[in-house]
């Protein structure tokens, strides 16, 4: 009885630890955005803002070409996810449905587009944008945000494609559909859950990209919302409360965008991962 | 590969019964007009993969047999070397160290991030619905964060003087730890960097495991139980061989993942004290970009690529002999 | 051999084509009111290093003259040489660009930089000597100077009135004695002092008459071993010895100045400006009226101590197509009227010694500049760009000797990589 009750309680106390454990961070984050200064170099830290202030958000907010960063940023990520997913989504297809020669070579390649180390080939991509005379431009990044996304959306959506019965897809044709029919009407329902947990992938992965943002777009007009982050920490030191506040700001899209996929999203990546 | 009937959309695939459902041999007639189909439908994603992946690459490549510095850079030169950035990079006693370093670290963060998250994931299958979702907020919490926001974070965390963990730690009793810097020694900033690579990941592992184990069909573990099997038992007969797959397939994206956790190690100490936690992204950054010898950064990009290849070359092994298999 | 004469080649062809850009601005016969009309020049300045009042009087003054726009664009230090390699190369780079002091000898060598040697001639006739060094490479100006500024003892008022200390210290041991004896009567920190504060160590080397770098052929390499770097070292390190602070960390991680804001701390060194962050970070901005300045004192009261001279230039990028309005931005900028209204408002030592005035009445400026006079700068050679690149091997030195290694050693430890970095190839 007594064992029983021990192993009854335990898990839940484990999930309390690690609740704490996993959440501390972020919630580090936004309470210190909510602080004033004083109380956020503190010998004794500041658990709870109970003395709120909204000025780094204030300060956050107004800084230079701030509107036109959320603007691009958004724009470049929404983008690069939404080609990838309907390139990405083709050939997914066709690798999880059809059989050709080459298959294979197809499915090695992309697996190893996905470890291509793009932290290390900035100057190469700066270069070539350079010479294309596409500085400055939204285009470059939005295409390169899709490659970069591609490989893991392509792999993932090709396990959900295949984890589609094809006898629905079949008897959907038997029903006088045609093949584009079939797919439209019977399998991208049934996708949809796959597309948009592969979508937040990709939208992380975009959002969150900076090394080529930073030099591909350096003029104030054309900078994404990674070149603000690191605006606070300035000559005048780091304006921790700022670049909380920022840093809080930035997380809201990934946030929203968790919360609104949430259920479909989280039964989602297996599928892929286990293709992938 | 076999399909899942009883659970479409998010049902695990290649699993324990995977004979059952493959069906040699052609399937549909129709396809043979369509013999070129599946070529059109790869073409826009091959082709933005080789102008938009494969173009730097080669032009990564054509820079690492140059010598450019600041001044090529600005004037346009082009400075052929032949291999000598290569045998620069590759005769150093640094780069060696650094790439073993590399190794080493990735395989610790997988480990962890593999077992921990296992843990967790089937910790979640275990919880009443409560506690499981707020574990999942927790989870899904953590891995929303930013990297560049969480790595702010954690470096705040764990400052030297006004960091939250050295405040804790003292306070609880360990009053040597109240002035400990995190960033003054290799291993304990790699515990830095690992701690927050593991946090950042686990979350991933943990919820799709979990997602994988709910769709293990319950009579297997009747079956199990019938002969007896123990908790143990039943996970390294039922449990285990169903989620194989997946956790092939996890392990080989948490490689490239964290072989490649340049924001996360370059954020947090800059590859230091003294370059002792540099792995090869960094190092190739430092020696690349931070002091502008981009030839040098691009010779090192290209032998990381090799490094990342060989790394990998198991797996993909694996996935060439499976895919033979399929269809 | 062969990539000298690459070399060679390239810097003629830039030579050519910046008089080419030359002559086609005379050809235009674009000068006067609203000869620019329509253009919009781009300039380049550092967070901090432009105050309000005068990027809105400059900007008025240059629209009025030319009739052109001024557009500024405030940049990061944070991996700004990248940033700037990169910008050079480029189409339509920033046309005039503020660098750092130290930097500016390496990006003279890259032929990035516009040869303004006629500007000199035509305006910088009584440009401060010591100033201009860092502009000047085999005999061109490749920059105007702009500004310097160095370091001094920012203190709470309080505290030492607490502690009982009457009079400021004259001499470094007066100093430490002051410093020892806050530790001893207050509860206050006496001296926020970081490890790699290595502007300070860079200073103290300079009064020790120390130098960082020697030459071993015709390179440079590391003199980091010389005994004077030694005593400098053991210097900081004294004073180091009193602060709490990270040995590991400069004084910008956390804040030095927000750090001071808690009024727990006795002093700290730092720029003048520096004061005013601390006001913003105090609760209410109370610190402000403890807050006093005075001259970093120097082994005897002779003489100040060495101090580093942080400073900056405005150069024109050599691929800019509007160099002429350039230069009459740069003619408006360092103008006497505007160049005294920096020094004035951003509490920067100007570039011209009669200009020095317009620091009357601000103390900490007063407190400056009776160090300028015997302050340095790091060696003003192309090699020394790349040491200063994080990791920056100084930095490691320092915190090395702060944890207890001899300065041999320490100095041994980053000789490896100090020497690499100044042999590499440019």
């Amino acid at each position: 009885m007594k064992r029983s009750l021990i192993g009854r309680v335990w898990p839940n106390v484990v999930a309390v630890i690690l609740f704490i454990g996993l959440v501390f961070p972020v919630y580090w984050m936004i309470a210190t955005a909510f602080k004033p200064t004083g109380d956020i170099i503190s010998e004794d830290p500041v658990w709870i803002p109970f003395d709120v202030t909204f000025e780094h958000f204030k300060t956050a907010v107004d800084a230079d070409h701030f509107g036109r960063m959320v603007i691009n940023s958004i724009t470049v990520t929404v983008l690069a996810v939404v080609f990838a997913l309907v390139i990405g989504l083709l050939s997914a297809f066709a690798l999880a449905r059809m059989r050709f020669k080459g298959r294979r070579g197809f499915i090695i390649g992309f697996m190893l587009a996905q470890m291509a180390p793009w932290e290390v080939m900035v100057i190469a991509i700066y270069m070539i944008v350079r010479d294309a005379d596409m500085l400055n431009s939204l285009v470059p990044l939005t295409l390169f945000y899709m490659v970069m996304i591609l490989p893991f959306t392509l792999l993932t959506l090709r396990g959900f494609v295949a984890a589609v019965p094809k006898e629905l897809e079949e008897s959907a044709m038997v029903d006088g559909c045609t093949r584009m029919q079939a797919f439209r009407r019977v399998i991208l329902p049934l996708l949809a859950p796959g597309l948009m947990s592969t979508s937040l992938f990709g939208f992380i992965t975009a959002w969150n990209e900076f090394p080529i943002a930073l030099l591909l777009n350096k003029d104030g007009e054309a900078k994404t919302l990674p070149a603000w982050l690191p605006s606070f920490q300035t000559v005048y030191g780091d304006d921790w409360g700022a670049t909380m506040a920022a840093s809080t700001i930035f997380a809201i899209p990934i946030l929203l965008l968790f919360v609104f996929l949430q259920r479909r999203a989280v039964a989602g990546l297996t599928d892929g991962a286990v293709k992938g | 590969m076999t399909v899942q009937t009883e659970r479409p959309p998010s049902g695990p695939t290649d699993v324990a019964k995977s004979d059952g459902g493959n069906s040699q041999g052609p399937r549909r007639p129709r396809a043979r007009a369509g013999a070129l189909a599946p070529y059109l439908l790869l073409l826009p994603a091959v082709a933005a993969t080789v102008v938009f992946l494969g173009w730097p690459l080669v032009n990564n490549g054509i820079l690492s047999f140059q010598n450019l510095n600041m001044r090529q850079v600005i004037l346009h030169l082009t400075e052929w070397n032949g291999f000598d950035n290569y045998k620069e990079v590759l005769s150093s006693e640094d780069f060696w160290r650094v790439t073993g370093r590399s190794i080493a670290f990735t395989a610790i963060n997988v480990v962890l991030i593999m077992v921990l998250g296992t843990l967790i994931g089937l910790l979640l299958a275990r919880l009443g619905s409560k506690m499981r979702v707020l574990l999942l907020f927790g989870l899904v919490l953590a891995w929303a964060m930013p990297v560049v926001a969480s790595t702010t974070v954690y470096q705040w965390l764990f400052a030297q003087r006004y960091g939250v963990v050295n405040w804790v730690l003292a306070k609880a009793g360990w009053s040597s730890m109240a002035d400990y810097d995190w960033m003054g020694g290799q291993y304990s900033t790699f515990f830095v960097i690992i701690t927050l690579i593991v946090w950042q990941s686990i979350p991933f592992v943990a919820i799709n495991l979990y997602a994988a184990t709910t769709t293990i069909p319950k009579e297997l573990y009747e079956a199990a139980s019938l002969d007896g099997a123990n908790a143990w038992k039943q996970f390294t007969s039922v449990t285990l061989p169903f989620m194989r797959p997946f956790l092939y397939a996890t392990t080989f994206l948490e490689v490239i993942w964290v072989f490649k956790a340049f924001v996360q190690v370059y954020t947090i100490n800059q590859g230091g004290p003294d370059r002792l936690t540099e792995i090869l992204p960094v190092y190739a950054y430092i020696e690349g970009a931070g002091n502008q010898h981009y030839g040098m950064g691009s010779a090192i990009a290209m032998l990381t690529i090799v490094i990342l290849l060989l790394l990998t070359a198991y797996h993909l092994r694996i996935v060439l002999k499976q895919e033979e298999d399929e269809l | 051999m062969k990539r000298k004469l690459i070399a060679a080649i390239g810097v003629a062809g830039m030579l050519v084509s910046v008089a080419a850009c030359g002559g086609d601005d005379k050809d235009g016969k674009k000068s006067g009111a609203d000869g620019f009309k329509g253009e919009t020049l781009t300039l380049w300045a550092m967070d901090g290093s432009t105050p309000d009042a005068w990027t809105k009087d400059v900007k008025a003054a240059f629209e009025k003259k030319t009739g052109a726009k001024l557009k500024l664009e405030v940049q990061q230090w944070n991996g700004i040489q990248q940033k700037l390699t990169a910008a050079l190369s480029e189409e339509n780079p920033p046309d005039v660009f503020e660098i750092g002091n130290t930097q500016t000898p390496a990006y003279a060598k890259t032929g990035g930089l516009a040869d303004l040697s006629d500007l000199k001639e035509s305006i910088g006739a009584d440009w401060t000597e010591s100033i201009n060094k860092s502009s000047v490479v085999d005999g061109k100006q490749y920059a105007a100077p702009w500004f310097v500024l160095n370091r001094v003892v920012i203190y709470n008022k309080k505290i030492w009135a607490d502690a009982g200390i009457k009079e400021l210290p004259k001499t470094r041991d007066d100093f430490y004695a002051a410093l020892k004896k806050i530790g001893q009567k207050t509860d206050a920190e006496p001296i926020y002092l970081p490890g790699q504060n290595w502007y300070h160590f860079v200073g103290l080397a300079i009064g020790e008459g120390a130098e960082l770098v020697k030459k071993d052929g015709d390179k440079y390499v590391s003199n980091l071993d010389d005994p004077k770097v030694a005593k400098a070292v053991e210097t900081y390190k004294k004073f180091q010895a009193l602060s709490e602070a990270p040995k590991n960390k400069d004084e910008a991680t956390p804040q030095q100045a927000e750090v001071f804001a808690k009024g727990k701390t006795g002093a700290f060194i730092g720029m003048s400006w520096e004061a005013a962050t601390a006001v913003k970070a105090s609760k209410g901005g109370k610190i402000e009226k403890d807050i006093g300045y005075f001259t970093i004192p120097g082994a005897t009261a002779a003489k100040p101590e060495g101090v580093f001279l942080g400073g900056s230039n405005l150069a024109v990028a050599a691929t800019s197509p509007k160099q002429e309005l350039a230069k009459e931005f740069l003619k408006i900028a360092l103008s006497d009227k505007f160049e005294g209204q920096l020094a004035k408002e951003g509490g920067v030592i100007p570039n011209k010694t009669a200009l020095e005035a317009n620091l009357k009445g601000n103390a900490a400026a007063e407190a400056m500049a009776p160090a300028a006079a015997g302050g340095g700068t790091t060696p003003l050679i192309p090699e020394w760009g790349a040491v200063e690149n994080e990791p920056n091997p100084i930095k490691n030195y320092l915190t090395a000797v702060m944890n207890g290694e001899s300065p041999a050693d320490a100095a041994k430890k980053v000789e490896g990589e100090f020497n690499k970095r100044l042999a590499q190839k440019q």
